[in-house]
């Protein structure tokens, strides 16, 4: 218990690393990284999530592939090919913060898209074809129908995947980025004696704010959740695909 | 190489099939009605939903020893398997906390009628879930069980935090020794999407295999 507040003098290396003298690190850059993949893989995610809804076979495909295939490969994996191989490929090199959180927003994008996908899919069918027969261009009923609700639904699943996407922002201790994980180490490379109360700290930083985001998602879940989205199996959504009108050459015919 | 993949797939598997028997029994706790029970599988699991893996992976590998007694926590250390062992334990303690709770959320969604049922055929408590409850949660549950199981194949190459000989740090030794990272790296890649895909087809395929008719039971229900 005293090695415990002993440690917590050092609160403040452990919330924003070395912020005033040096870069920022700690538990505020896991939260940085967290927020800003989760900004960018937002938009890119929704670029996949339609694109797989999409009626054009080569549209849909590739984005198929895109999120099975990311959704296969370890976070870890993906790290690693941004930190060692882009420099590379690309021939300069980028700051190792910003090729985690490129790697990291690839690897949330490919997540991202799944949650809007579920959400514009658990909207029900009549509304798009209200929306349709009222005259609004398939866009229009995207933009004005389906969105407004199913944002609403994917809201407790954002919630949710931050909480997940935030633990794997640990991940990128492995590239050498002095966030929470590493600064846990830091200290106890510097006081092997203290290991375990560094240990400890680490932990609590982590399950503070997981621990908060997760009953936030739980409420949120009870207040916008109507449907199951889980229900949404790949076998039912390909055949709710049919819900999209025909594409008769990208013009819907009123 | 080679041996990185066993060992990546032995990790997997053992932890896979460990988390499954523990985190049945933790779903059975937190259903229980003994309170203290419930409120230990809660604990458990908050805490270890909360904290990612890689946490505990380096918090076994590297406290872990230290905490124990000395004489116990030096033989660990100088134990060569140790950071095998070590990845099992706290990946097996990681996916637990995650597979008991679907299979709470499983067990709860079993219309109580099956189990009242179950009662009065009079079956004892352990055989009312080892014969009614638990055989239809699992069936219920497949989906996210698999994509769990799926998660948890992937977080196996966090072991190379602690120098767990599996994949990824096979990946790095060839990488170092040969500079050959990036067909390493590449390969390593294929192997991990060929193997979580597969998982994918083959629970795919198991859902279809085992599934409920669930109009059957919920029209049952409202009979």
């Amino acid at each position: 218990m005293e090695l415990l507040l002993e440690q917590l003098s050092n609160w403040k290396f452990y919330l924003v690393g070395a912020f005033p003298i040096g870069p920022v690190g700690g538990l505020l850059l896991n939260i940085v990284i967290a927020i800003l993949c989760l900004t960018i893989s937002f938009f890119i995610g929704a670029i996949f999530g339609f694109g797989r809804l999409s009626c054009r076979k080569y549209i849909s495909y590739p984005c198929i592939v895109y999120i099975e295939a990311i959704r296969a490969t370890p976070a870890l994996l993906l790290v690693f090919w941004f930190f060692f191989f882009i420099p590379t490929i690309l021939g300069k090199n980028i700051s190792l913060f910003w090729s985690a959180v490129i790697s990291l927003s690839i690897y949330s994008t490919a997540y991202q898209a799944e949650i809007i996908r579920a959400g514009v899919l658990a909207v029900p069918k009549g509304q798009m074809e209200a929306a349709l027969s009222s005259g609004m261009t398939r866009f229009q009923a995207i933009r004005l129908v389906i969105l407004p609700q199913a944002f609403r639904m994917m809201i407790p699943s954002f919630v949710a995947f931050f909480v997940s996407l935030f633990k794997e922002t640990s991940v990128t201790y492995i590239i050498g980025i002095i966030e929470l994980v590493q600064t846990g180490i830091i200290v106890s490379q510097r006081q092997p004696d203290k290991m375990f109360a560094a240990y400890v700290c680490m932990a609590i930083g982590f399950w503070v704010i997981c621990y908060g985001m997760s009953h936030l998602a739980r409420r949120l879940e009870r207040r916008f959740g109507m449907y199951d989205l889980s229900s949404y199996r790949p076998t039912i959504c390909r055949k709710d695909l049919s819900l999209a009108p025909p594409c008769n050459g990208g013009k819907v015919t009123a | 190489m080679i041996t990185g993949v066993k060992i990546t797939l032995l990790i997997a598997v053992v932890t896979s099939i460990l988390s499954l028997a523990l985190g049945t029994l933790v779903a059975v706790m937190r259903n229980s009605r003994i309170r203290p029970l419930r409120i230990a599988g809660r604990v458990y699991v908050e805490i270890f939903r909360n904290i990612p893996g890689l946490f505990w992976l380096l918090f076994f590998y590297f406290v872990f020893p230290e905490i124990l007694p000395s004489g116990l926590g030096d033989k660990l250390n100088a134990y060569i398997y140790y950071p095998i062992v070590a990845s099992i334990i706290a990946l097996t303690f990681d996916n637990t906390s995650y597979v008991s709770d679907i299979l709470r959320s499983g067990l709860r969604g079993i219309p109580p009628g099956q189990r009242e049922a179950a009662v009065s055929t009079g079956l004892s408590r352990v055989q009312q879930y080892q014969y009614v409850l638990l055989p239809q949660t699992f069936r219920k549950v497949l989906p996210p069980l698999g994509t769990r199981m799926i998660h948890n194949f992937k977080n196996t190459s966090l072991c190379m935090a602690i120098t767990a000989p599996e994949l990824m740090w096979a990946t790095q030794q060839i990488e170092s020794l040969t500079f050959r990272g990036l067909e390493a790296t590449t390969i390593a890649t294929v192997f991990y999407v060929g193997v979580a895909l597969c998982l994918g087809a083959v629970i795919i395929l198991l859902e279809k295999h085992y599934k409920i008719d669930i109009s059957s039971i919920t029209q049952m229900e409202t009979e």
